[in-house]
């Protein structure tokens, strides 16, 4: 073989692998936004008074276990390091965000995307290779599973195979038959997440409501390492804090304190329609007690 | 046989073969995404090709990606003591207030404003949205989209393009810029890394990488009011930055409109203020409640 004959053999190899060079890097882009970034909330956390269902489209079963919960759950042992559900922990744990692609471990092609909130650590991973969900009897998790596909500029994905969980800080119930359907569309640095959830057991209609981030790529998310204390350091040992039904001594307080009528402070439907207003008028507010809110804690 | 093989040579030709090979990709990822390639390679006596950005334009209404016309109705489901009932004063738990903002909130008097002629300071522009109430959406002329409120009688007008004329003076709505907002077209160089141009210099964009689908809206010109009910200020100096998009519910047969805010005000606030809202798609006006602006009224 002369030196002639090998660079003629080379170069008929480029020209047969020329064309797979042009195709490769000319793959179209996936018609999509970057949402992949840490994220900095801008979360006004509503809903932290024990007895505020306002705007929440409650039914009476939701009613009735919201009316049980008392704040002192929260110290049980197995809540202390129990992290929120994505859908309860981008709206209420006025966390960081950090959202990454999903990689197949195999094929490093990526198949969807994964989310981290800082407190509590929860993650969801939103699939959008196609999988189906799994069966309805398979495992529910604290964050679901979800799959998700883009429309346009927006990043929407379904999750059902939930825990169940909260959807307040203060007990308002979200089952586990509950699914979410999450809208997230970036503009600008901006990025807007719309839930719209769907709870057949506590809910009499879906449940919007929608909060903003700003885009910080050099934020840091500290790790959050929990350890359980056991039982019996803060609360007496195999106890469940609770109020019996119709016992809750505290329930309306929050109504008492911002001049809400009681009724109207327990959520429903009929509550969040403009029309209210003028049945709001109507309505008996227990006398104020304060109206300095302003020292309160953010 | 006598074999002869010059490495250095051989790589060379390979790396030159390489290089060639990523600068025609880069004119194939344009040219084989928009399905245009012989346009780009067009001859420099030839016609402009059709993608170029002098295009003639679509009115806005006839270019509208979606449909925001109709009534709406909104549904109170966040912050609803801020919105359904007048909160007290300097309960602005919730937004970024500044010093300064914290002491105009500190001395609302809503019996004041009323006396003063400025019942609608909470019916302006940066808060309109956040007010209990309906909406009538619809296009006024091909270049105006044209929100009436019923809550307070306000109406917002959305124009496309032009500017602020600086003839008039501030108003509760101000003047408010829309476009639609979210086209991007996929980044495409030549082999040298520049933009791809025809011969009189103009951009050959790449093909659509996203259509236009929400709606943006910059307001400016505002006369000062409040963000809340209760005094919390803005200054005329706010910016009112809003997104606006629709989608049906995945639940229901009910059309959502969201309408996500964003004001900053260095004057009154530490940072921009963020706001959210929601209304559901009605038929018709049934339930249309035009009210008069109030200082102490939720709407």
């Amino acid at each position: 073989m002369t030196f002639a004959n090998m660079n003629f053999k080379m170069s008929g190899l480029w020209l047969l692998l020329l064309p797979l060079l042009l195709v490769l890097p000319a793959r179209p882009a996936r018609a999509q936004s970057d949402i992949i970034g840490e994220w900095s909330p801008r979360v006004y956390n509503d809903g932290v008074d024990v007895g505020d269902y306002t705007g929440i489209p409650l039914n009476e079963a939701g009613r009735q276990r919201a009316e049980s919960w008392h704040p002192d759950q929260i110290d049980l042992p197995e809540n202390e390091c129990r992290p929120h559900p994505i859908d309860i922990g981008l709206r209420v744990s006025v966390s960081q965000l950090r959202i990454t692609p999903e990689l197949d471990p195999e094929t490093r092609q990526q198949i969807g995307y994964r989310l981290h909130v800082a407190w509590q650590e929860p993650e969801q991973v939103i699939y959008t290779d196609g999988r189906p969900h799994p069966s309805p009897n398979a495992p529910h998790r604290w964050s679901g599973f979800s799959t998700g596909h883009w429309e346009g500029n927006t990043f929407v994905y379904f999750t059902d195979h939930l825990k169940e969980a909260y959807l307040t800080r203060t007990g308002v119930p979200r089952s586990s038959k509950a699914t979410v359907t999450t809208r997230m569309h970036r503009y600008g640095n901006y990025l807007n997440i719309t839930f719209i959830i769907n709870d057949p057991a506590y809910l009499t209609q879906p449940y919007i409501r929608e909060y903003s981030w700003v885009y910080t790529p050099d934020q840091v998310i500290a790790p959050f390492p929990c350890e359980i204390i056991p039982d019996g350091t803060i609360l007496p040992a195999g106890s469940v804090p609770n109020f019996l039904p119709g016992k809750n001594d505290i329930l309306f307080n929050f109504a008492t304190e911002y001049g809400i009528p009681p009724e109207a402070a327990l959520g429903g439907a009929e509550t969040i329609s403009p029309e209210y207003i003028r049945k709001l008028k109507t309505m008996k507010v227990a006398p104020r007690t304060t109206t300095e809110h302003f020292k309160r804690a953010g | 046989m006598k074999i002869e093989i010059s490495f250095r040579g051989a790589l060379a030709r390979a790396g030159r073969i390489s290089m060639f090979a990523a600068a025609l990709s880069q004119v194939f990822a344009a040219g084989l995404g928009a399905q245009d390639f012989g346009a780009q390679g067009r001859a420099s006596n030839q016609a402009p090709p059709t993608n170029v950005q002098n295009q003639g334009p679509k009115t806005p209404h006839a270019a509208a990606p979606k449909d925001l016309t109709g009534y709406w109705v909104a549904e109170v489901t966040e912050l609803w003591r801020y919105r359904m009932i007048v909160p007290d004063k300097n309960d602005y738990q919730y937004v970024p207030l500044n010093p300064e903002g914290r002491k105009v909130a500190a001395v609302w008097d809503p019996a004041k404003d009323e006396a003063s002629g400025n019942a609608c300071k909470s019916f302006g522009a940066p808060a309109i949205m956040q007010v209990p109430g309906r909406i009538h959406i619809y296009w006024q002329d091909e270049n105006t989209l044209r929100m009436d409120i019923d809550s307070g009688t306000q109406t917002r007008l959305f124009h496309f393009g032009g500017s602020a004329p600086q003839t008039e003076g501030p108003t509760w709505q101000g003047f408010s810029v829309a476009s639609w907002e979210g086209a991007e077209n996929i980044d495409t160089r030549d082999g040298q890394g520049g933009p791809i141009q025809d011969d009189a210099g103009r951009l050959i964009p790449g093909r659509p990488l996203r259509q236009a689908d929400f709606l943006k809206v910059v307001t400016t010109h505002l006369r000062p009011g409040y963000l809340q009910k209760n005094g919390i200020p803005y200054s005329g100096n706010a910016i009112l930055e809003e997104d606006f998009d629709t989608f049906p519910d995945p639940y229901s047969n009910t059309t959502w409109l969201t309408v996500a805010s964003v004001v900053t005000d260095p004057q009154y606030l530490i940072e921009p203020a963020f706001m959210h809202a929601h209304f559901k798609k009605v038929a018709d006006n049934s339930g249309w409640d035009p009210t008069t602006c109030h200082a102490n009224e939720p709407r």
